[in-house]
Order: structure tokens, then C-alpha cells, then sequence
């Protein structure tokens, strides 16, 4: 057929297509109101339909003009109550709306379609309403007849039949509430700021054969609604704003270059660069919508898949307004209902199962989105059987997936991570649901794909959590810059975990051959290791030039990829950008390790590099992992370690910071350096970050003069200072024995010796405290009202530790006692001569260590002494066993400011009475 | 969208060749399909690209693949010179870059100017073409951009 203007079918389709999307959700929602009719509820989905009827009238699409008329008869009835809404009414209404959904995106074919089954069916139910129940019965028995294969339909045609049979005595006492899945969602028909203008899904079970023939040509017309995308007035007005600021930086900027000098330019190429952010942001932003949108088929998933398999379950969730790219959105969809799908078929029990084990008949999968450290997180959990660790092991075993002695090894939770390894599929049979050759793997590496991660918690007996982790976009991506042979590199910073230098010297050392792989000594295990030349075919370099190089470094980047950690050896490493990603064309897309392209600043096309591929490429299995061995040569036995940074500020001055303090590494041009009144500050965002330099503090020789320098921002009292450092080494861990004796003087916490270069621990907020005492003034201190300084008792077993809280704490004004363990730390406060006031105590520490000690005091006489916990690192098992025996406050070692003030809060009124709680640092 | 001889408005339909030279055997292409000729000589290396792909260029924000003709036809290679040029197409919604010595003209052809290809021209390969066009001076061999740029099956 033809339509006239195809304009108008666009539009038709378009608003069709919105009011189907709620319908859904809508009809489930009547569903679970049964008898309690909600009419304003029923008028909306009442309204919608009748749109959609008057307008396929108008545009002569017959079919779906039907099908419209005996969904809105039967609406109209039970808007007026004279009709009960029941669960195979509703599973009528659902396919005949999927149906609908159909002919709508097929609207050129839709005249050609057959709905005559829905039809007859939706008739059958207004018919029996009004009365001819025995009429119905035939007509619907024929219209079963012909449904040749779907049992489902057939069962609920027949208990339909049945109820419409008796519907009058049915509605007097609501005697059709038979065992039911319910589904409880939050399914307010919200207006979505940008609304998802893809199809709806289709019920992926039960399908409609009729429907069928129209689908091949679904391709052809979705594309003429899927080209828009709706965006807020607010959005495009601040988009026309930057425009216009763009167009003033340009104007700015062709003025500047007239003058001579080139006056004020770098004043616009900063306006330049803050407008095209803001104008990349509110971009991105008119590419996000609501997750909702794919949430919301969640109901009709969980309700349809419970049903056929004899299940109950409640769908709960939560964030559905968080909002995530378009992209991300479509390509989500999926694996999200494959894990669904999952939770019921083998995480839910059967009812009688559950009722057995103690559990509500009516299971519940909680689907919950939210933001977290700039990334969208999805976790979906169920409260079902759980997974059996050492079951899952048997199995991982009995099928070559990993030796008996390797699963010996294996950890509960790293057990529980098997279900993602290929060809393991965890259902005892396989059913028709989740035994379709799309196992968890394939899940997990289309969300891998998406630069996301995947992880699963599991309690047996409680219930299993799948958490997923997505970036917020996939059309900018952070990277690094690397360079192989004569080209450079994107790798995407998400794969990246770690940079490692090794010098010449160093290379003998670390690095080593097992079975003829390379691999890397790190912190105590072995990584293996690939060279980016090799992998990518650029051959070996000229190794007379690097033999004769003393200076020659090798650059290893550190990648994870789903199970995989391995290092990757490159020639060079170049700057971080926001590279924005290019599809690659036909004849090279299939390439492995390549996942893209972008263009640099300087025009060059760069490659990206899919870490994942290169896995698979240079067959680095997670086996391979496994194998990797504890090396003897871990750092300094036992002592703890901490992680520092390591510059140097003139290159023979070597110093460290520890990373604990560190808010973040900024590199700046030093013509972006103001000075004012003798302050050196530079501009961040909307704020100016006070700079110190080393040798304006303590004895260092001054920096040599360079284009670009690095900036460590760390925090005082919630404001930002920076400390410049020249040149950037390492990250590293280093053993917590530093020598405090050699260099002794303020704002040198001690000296470390790391690859043969004396390296200074530098104390930043010593140091800002030594160049602006003033910063300091207001910090709070102690009261002091019977003249007696609140009194610590500090448990630490590292000397350096002790010595650097103890200075840092009576610096402030307190007394301290410090213990060199936490038994000694008992012993002392059981001699009972001592007014304590807080405890201050080391996790990891010999004979007793600080949960121990809390315990013993929380369960004494002195219970109600506050006390802190410090840490290198606050992990979440650590914090949870600290709750447990009663721990007050985490705070992490070096962090000075936190610390004071966490100590100010508890002794800030005397001890005891104003006590915090835990607030997890 | 083929070369080859599909104006069925009449024998005396004119079609329009851009002609270029790779080693000595002078090619042409529909017109229509060419986008532009540029002569950017930075080409990115792709690896584990298949050998006839030269690699990538930067065509004003969008990465566009760039193939060596020569490997295609089955002729030896050749350093690139100061003649070389991008001959840009636009197939099947994507832009590729043709690799070629030097360009030539726009040639102006009837249809009945046109023959069936030989089985092969000089070791090439006839599949590989449209037609041969005999002018005075020399062979002209109109290219069937399809064939050329199939990406599967090829015959290394």
C-alpha cells in the first residue's frame, strides 16, 4: 500500500511507538491491581490505544486499526468496572500490544499482516463480558486450533475460556487469583527527557506466529524514526549559548593573531578550550537518556519466563532515571536480559523450594542503576539458591576449564567467577532459556566490549549478585598515547592498571623466561608479558642502538581485560588524551587487536588497541595467570609497604611522596603559572591552586627551567595546593622502614633507597605548613580547659609510622603513648594509670593485632573509648570486620589532615561523650 | 553501484571514465563514484590489515582505508613517488582510497566504445573489470570498483 505522505507515517509511527512504550508497563500494573481498578490508570492506556485507532483510520491502516478497536472495547470496559481485569485477559492484551508494536514499525506492510487470532481473541473477551460466553467458547477453541506449537497460549486460551465462562460469578468474590506471578515495579508512565524512540521489545518468548510474516521487513522502516532523538529546550539552548561562545573565541582569536605580538592569545586558547569542553559535555548530553528504557521491559521478561517455568517472582527497581549514552543504552539491552533471564531460570527456586528453605514463596530480583566514580553500575540480584563454590569447582574440574589442583587453590569468590569462563554453562540441564549457546561468557565480553567490567557475588542458600560496571559514553575515551616502531598507539586507560619502567639494570632482574614466555616479576608474581612490536609484525628494533643506550628503559604497560593481566612492552609512551573514536572501514575492521581509530591533535591517524584481542591474538589465557608462581623476591618480608610516587625535582634530587595523600597528578604548561604577590598559582577549573616548590622549603637544588612541569594536588583543610614536580619516575611500593635518621629536618619524613638513588620521603603537609603557616591557623585544636592535653594511645608496629603519627599528633597539641604492638598497647591500658582519651591503632600489627585490641577494649571497662583505625589502603572487607568489632573511625595512614580532624571529633568536647559513628572513609 | 555498461537510454548514452596509470597499463573508474584525488602521503600502518590495505589516512575527520591497487591487480610493487595519489571512491557508503601511480584524464565514452573484458589483461584479471576501451594510443581497462573492492574471498 501506499501512503501519501511519508512524512506523516513518521510522525505516526513516532507517537505510536511512545504510547505502546508505556502500555506494557501500564497492563502489568492493571494486572497487579486486579479487581482494585485503578480507572485513571485504564483511562491513560484507554487514551493511548484510541490515538493510535484514530490515526491508523485516518492514514487508512486498516490492520492496525482493528487490532486498536478490540484493545480499546475491552479497556473501555474496564474503565467503566464492568469488566475485572485478570491475569489471561491481561496476557491477551500483552501479546495483542506486541502485535500492535509490530504492525506499527511495519506500518507499510501492517494492511498485509494477519491479526485475525488477537482479534478474535480480544473479541472473545468483550463478547464474554457482555455475555456470550458460549458463543466464545468455540470461536477461541478454532482460534486455538490453529496455534499449532505454543503451549503457553494454548493453556492460558483455555484458562481463559474457563474464567470467561464464569466471569459473572467471578467477579463477586474475585475467585480467579490464582497463583499469579506478581510484579511489582515502579511504573509511574514518567515522561522521559529524551525519549528512546527504538521498538519496543518484543516479548521474546511467545511470540505471535501472525506477526511473524512482517517482521522482515522491520529493518527498512524503523530506520525512519530511529534518526531522531528528542532533547530537551534547556539543552539546546545551552548549546546554542557555547556556540555562540565559540564563534566569539574564534572572533577573539583572528584578532589576536592580527596584532604583532599576537597579544592575549593564550587568554583565548584557554577560553577556547573551557567553551569546547562544556560544549563536548552538553553533547554528550544530548546523548543520554534513562535506563528506564530498558529496565521497563524487565517486568513482562520476568513475569512471562516465571509463568513458563512454574516460578514466582517480584522485579524490583531502582534508578531508573540514571542517565547513560544512547550507544551504551542499545547495546546493554541484551546482556542485561540475559542475566535476567538467568536469575530466574537458576537463581529463583521453585516455589516449594523456597517455602522449604524458609524463604517467601515469591522470589525477588532487584535491579538496581546508579552512579559510582564517574561510571554507571548495574546489579542485579536475586534472592535465589546461590552458587556452590565447590560445585561449581566439581564441575570447572570435570570439564578441563582448570586442574583439580588449580581449583584447590581457588578462593570462594574467585570460584564463583568461573560461570564466566567460556564453554561453562552452570545449569544442571539445559533448559530452553538460558542452554542456547549464549553462555555467561558471551555476556561478559559484549559488556567488555563496551569498555565495562562484570562480577559476580554469590551467598549460597541467599542469593546471587551480578554487578555490572559501564563508562558513561563510548564515543570519548581517556587513553594513553604509546608509540611501536614508527606509529602511535591509543590504549584505552581503562585497560590500563599500571605503567612499569625497568632500566637497563634493572632488566636482568625482573624480567624472566617460563616456558619460553617473558614474563614480569611484579610485587611477588609473575605477569607475562608481550612486546607490542611483536604482536603488531613491526620486528625487532635495531638492538645495536638500544646495546649501546646506558640510559635505554623499557616501558611496560600493565593492561587488564576481563580475566586476563598481562604486561605489554611499547617503545615509547607519549601523553593522556580524550581521543574521540573513528570506526575503522570494511577491509581492516576485522583486525585483530584493533578496536578503532582516532585522529591526533597533529592530524595523524592513531590505531587503538583492543587489549582483549591481543589477548586472544598472543593466547594468554587466565591459566597462564594462574600459573604465575609467588616469586621469593616479595618486598622486604615483613614489613607492610606503602605506595609513593617518585620525581625529582632537580635530576639529581630524588624524592618521594606516599600516593595515600595524592588527590591527583595535573601536567601544566609553566606559562600557565601566574604569579601574585610572590604566590605562585595556577588555574583549575574555576579555582587557582597555590603552588610550593621544593627548594623554596627545604635544602634541594632548584628545578631546572622546562615547558611543562607536573603539579601534585593534594588537599589541606578542603582546599587544593600543588606541589610542582619536575619530572615524574614511578609509582611504586616501597617497605615502610625508612631511615629518619640520615635526613633529619622538617617536612622530610625520611629517606628510602630505591633503584640505587637516595630518595627523600617528602611530608606535603609539613611542607605547605613550612611555606604558609597561615594555611594552618584555623585547624582546630584541642580543648584544653583543665589544663591537661588529651592523652593517645597509639598502636603501631612499623617504627616509622609511630614516629611520624606521634610527632604528628603531639604537633597538634595531644599527649601520646605509643606501644609497638597491639598487645603492648593492651598491657598498657590494663595497668590502668593512664586517662585515655582515644585509641589510635594499626590493622596489621604482630601478637595482637588492632581488630583484636579493639575487641578486647570494646568488651572491657574502657568500651567507651573511641577508636580509630588506621590503614595503608581502607579495603571494604576490612571496614566490614572493623563494624563488626566496633572500630569508630578508618583513616588512612598519611593522611594527616583527615586524621587530626577525625581526633579532634573525638576528644573535641573530652572523650567519650560525643562519639561518632563510623563513617567510612 | 557498477561500472559497467548499465544506461539503458541508448547505445549512444555517454559515460564518463577518470583514467590514472598504475605501472604502465592505464585504468579507469565510473566517475561517478570518485569523491576526490588527494595526495596525502601519511599513511598509518594497519597490522594483521590483509597485504593489499596500505593502511589509513585522516580525510578531513574521518579515517578512510587506503588500498594498494597494485597488490590487487596482481602487479609487483613500487615505491610511492611525487605522481602518486589518492583516488578517493565512495562505495557502499564508506570512503576508500585508491592508490595510484598517476592520474590521467576524464575520459568520454559511448557505450558501443566499450568491449567485454578478455579473461585477463596483461596478467590481470578480467573479473576485475567492466569493459576495454581501445583508444589510439592505448588499452584503456575500466575497472569494476565492486570487484575491486570486495572484502571477502579475496584471492591473495
Amino acid at each position: 500500500m501506499a501512503i501519501e505522505d511519508p512524512e506523516l507515517l513518521a510522525e505516526f509511527i513516532a507517537e505510536s511507538r511512545d504510547h505502546l512504550s508505556h502500555v506494557e508497563g501500564q497492563l502489568l500494573e492493571i494486572e497487579a491491581n486486579g479487581a482494585d481498578i485503578d480507572v485513571d490508570l485504564v483511562n491513560n492506556v484507554f487514551r493511548g490505544i484510541h490515538s493510535i485507532k484514530g490515526a491508523a483510520g485516518f492514514l487508512g491502516l486498516v490492520t492496525v486499526n482493528r487490532l486498536a478497536h478490540g484493545l480499546e472495547n475491552i479497556l473501555g470496559l474496564m474503565r467503566t468496572r464492568e469488566l475485572t481485569p485478570t491475569s489471561a485477559m491481561v496476557d491477551v492484551m500483552l501479546r495483542a500490544a506486541d502485535a500492535l508494536a509490530h504492525l506499527v514499525n511495519n506500518a507499510e506492510a501492517s494492511n498485509d499482516a494477519n491479526v485475525d487470532d488477537h482479534v478474535m481473541r480480544l473479541d472473545a473477551i468483550f463478547a464474554g463480558a457482555e455475555g456470550g460466553a458460549v458463543a466464545v467458547v468455540t470461536a477461541t477453541c478454532t482460534a486455538v486450533a490453529e496455534e499449532e506449537q505454543r503451549e503457553l497460549d494454548l493453556d492460558s486460551a483455555v484458562d481463559f475460556v474457563e474464567q470467561a465462562m464464569f466471569a459473572d460469578a467471578a467477579d463477586e468474590d474475585n475467585a480467579d487469583d490464582a497463583p499469579l506471578p506478581t510484579v511489582k515495579a515502579e511504573l509511574e508512565p514518567e515522561q522521559m527527557p529524551i525519549e528512546a524512540v527504538a521498538p519496543p521489545a518484543p516479548s521474546i518468548i511467545d511470540e505471535p506466529k501472525s506477526t511473524a510474516s512482517a517482521a522482515p521487513t522491520a529493518q527498512a522502516s524503523a530506520v525512519v524514526a530511529e534518526t531522531s532523538i528528542r532533547v530537551q529546550v534547556g539543552v539546546l539552548d545551552s548549546l546554542m549559548n557555547l556556540a555562540g561562545e565559540l564563534v566569539l573565541g574564534r572572533n577573539q582569536l583572528i584578532q589576536a593573531l592580527n596584532t604583532d605580538a599576537h597579544v592575549g592569545i593564550e587568554a583565548v586558547a584557554s577560553r577556547l578550550d573551557q567553551v569546547t569542553t562544556e560544549l563536548q559535555e552538553a553533547i554528550m548530553r544530548t546523548r543520554m537518556q534513562p535506563i528506564g528504557a530498558v529496565f521497563s521491559k524487565f517486568p513482562r521478561v520476568v513475569r512471562d519466563l516465571s509463568a513458563k517455568l512454574g516460578k514466582q517472582c517480584d522485579v524490583v527497581m531502582d534508578g531508573k532515571e540514571v542517565d547513560v549514552d544512547k550507544t551504551i543504552l542499545e547495546a546493554i539491552g541484551d546482556p542485561l536480559t540475559h542475566l535476567v533471564r538467568n536469575s530466574i531460570d537458576h537463581g529463583v527456586e521453585r516455589p516449594d523450594v523456597r517455602v522449604a528453605a524458609g524463604k517467601p514463596a515469591i522470589g525477588t530480583i532487584h535491579l538496581k542503576a546508579y552512579h559510582e566514580a564517574g561510571k554507571v553500575r548495574i546489579d542485579i540480584a536475586d534472592d535465589g539458591g546461590g552458587i556452590y563454590p565447590e560445585k561449581l569447582k566439581k564441575k570447572a574440574v570435570e570439564k578441563g576449564v582448570i586442574t583439580a589442583e588449580q581449583a584447590g587453590r581457588l578462593t570462594d569468590r574467585e570460584a564463583v567467577r568461573l560461570i564466566f569462563h567460556p564453554g561453562f554453562s552452570t545449569a544442571e540441564k539445559i533448559t530452553d532459556v538460558s542452554g542456547r549457546g549464549v553462555g555467561m561468557d558471551v555476556v561478559r565480553t559484549n559488556i567488555e566490549k563496551l569498555g565495562g567490567t562484570v562480577d559476580v557475588d554469590s551467598n549460597p542458600g541467599q542469593g546471587t549478585t551480578i554487578q555490572i560496571t559501564l563508562p558513561l559514553t563510548l564515543a570519548i575515551i581517556p587513553s594513553l598515547i604509546i608509540q611501536s616502531g614508527e606509529e602511535r598507539f591509543a590504549i584505552p586507560q581503562v585497560n590500563i592498571s599500571e605503567l612499569v619502567r625497568l632500566r637497563r639494570e634493572e632488566m636482568a632482574k625482573r624480567l624472566d623466561l617460563v616456558k619460553s614466555a617473558e614474563v614480569l616479576r611484579l610485587r611477588g608474581s609473575l605477569l607475562p608479558l608481550v612486546r607490542l612490536r611483536e604482536v603488531l609484525g613491526f620486528g625487532l628494533p635495531n638492538a645495536a642502538a638500544t646495546e649501546t643506550d646506558p640510559q635505554a628503559t623499557t616501558n611496560i604497560i600493565v593492561v587488564e581485560s576481563g580475566q586476563q593481566r598481562f604486561g605489554i612492552v611499547v617503545d615509547a609512551l607519549h601523553d593522556s588524551e580524550e581521543i574521540v573514536v573513528k570506526p575503522l572501514g570494511r577491509h581492516i575492521k576485522n583486525a585483530p587487536c584493533l578496536s578503532g581509530a582516532t585522529i591526533l591533535g597533529d592530524g595523524h591517524v592513531a590505531l587503538i588497541l583492543d587489549v582483549a584481542g591481543i589477548a586472544a591474538h598472543e593466547q594468554i589465557g587466565s591459566a597462564h595467570e594462574t600459573a604465575a608462581e609467588k616469586s621469593d623476591e616479595t618486598v622486604h618480608g615483613d614489613d607492610e609497604s606503602q605506595s609513593v610516587l617518585l620525581f625529582t625535582n632537580h635530576p639529581l634530587d630524588h624524592f618521594a611522596v606516599s600516593m595515600d595523600v595524592v588527590a591527583r597528578i595535573e601536567r601544566i604548561r609553566t606559562d600557565q603559572i601566574d604569579s601574585v604577590g610572590g604566590q605562585e598559582l595556577v588555574q583549575y577549573r574555576d579555582s587557582s591552586v597555590p603552588l610550593l616548590r621544593l627548594e623554596n622549603v627545604i635544602t634541594a637544588r632548584p628545578a631546572e627551567t622546562q615547558n611543562w612541569v607536573y603539579v601534585i594536588v593534594f588537599a589541606i583543610g578542603g582546599k587544593e595546593v600543588g606541589l610542582i614536580a619536575p619530572r615524574l619516575e614511578d609509582i611504586r611500593r616501597v617497605p615502610t622502614n625508612v631511615d629518619t635518621i640520615t635526613f633529619q629536618q622538617p617536612g622530610i619524613q625520611g629517606s628510602l633507597i630505591i633503584s640505587q638513588q637516595t630518595t627523600r620521603l617528602v611530608d606535603l603537609f609539613r611542607i605547605a605548613e613550612l611555606a604558609h603557616a597561615e594555611w594552618f591557623a584555623d585547624q582546630p585544636k584541642p580543648s584544653v580547659e583543665t589544663g591537661k592535653k588529651p592523652l593517645v594511645l597509639l598502636a603501631e608496629d612499623s617504627t616509622f609510622f609511630r614516629k611520624q603519627v606521634k610527632s604528628m599528633v603531639e604537633e597538634r597539641g595531644y599527649e601520646v603513648v605509643d606501644c609497638e604492638d597491639g598487645l603492648i598497647a593492651w598491657e598498657r591500658l590494663m595497668v590502668g594509670d593512664l586517662d585515655i582519651d582515644v585509641v589510635i591503632t594499626d590493622i596489621e600489627m604482630p601478637n595482637l593485632n588492632g581488630f583484636e585490641l579493639c575487641q578486647r577494649i570494646k568488651q572491657s571497662k574502657w568500651s567507651h573509648l573511641p577508636v580509630i583505625a588506621l590503614t595503608s589502603l581502607a579495603g571494604a572487607s576490612d571496614m566490614q570486620r572493623g563494624i563488626e568489632v566496633g572500630i569508630d573511625d578508618y583513616q588512612i595512614k598519611m593522611d594527616r589532615e583527615k586524621l587530626l580532624a577525625a581526633l579532634h571529633n573525638f576528644t573535641g568536647s573530652k572523650a567519650g561523650s560525643n562519639r561518632r559513628h563510623l563513617q567510612p572513609a | 553501484m557498477s561500472t559497467a555498461v548499465a544506461d539503458r537510454s541508448g547505445a549512444t548514452a555517454e559515460l564518463q571514465f577518470a583514467t590514472f596509470y598504475v605501472g604502465h597499463m592505464l585504468l579507469g573508474v565510473d566517475i561517478r563514484v570518485v569523491q576526490e584525488i588527494n595526495r596525502q602521503s601519511e599513511i598509518t600502518q594497519v597490522p594483521h590489515a590483509p597485504d593489499y590495505v596500505r593502511g589509513v589516512i585522516n580525510l578531513r575527520g574521518d579515517v578512510a582505508t587506503i588500498v594498494d591497487l597494485r597488490a590487487i591487480l596482481g602487479l609487483p610493487p613500487s615505491e610511492t613517488s611525487r605522481q602518486t595519489r589518492n583516488l578517493i571512491v565512495h562505495h557502499q557508503g564508506e570512503a576508500i582510497g585508491l592508490l595510484v601511480d598517476q592520474i590521467s584524464d576524464i575520459l568520454t565514452l559511448r557505450e558501443d566504445e566499450i568491449s567485454p573484458p578478455p579473461t585477463n589483461v596483461e596478467g590481470v584479471d578480467g573479473r576485475l573489470m567492466s569493459g576495454v576501451c581501445t583508444l589510439d594510443s592505448a588499452i584503456v581497462v575500466l575497472l569494476d570498483i565492486d570487484e575491486v573492492l570486495a572484502d571477502s574471498a579475496r584471492q591473495e
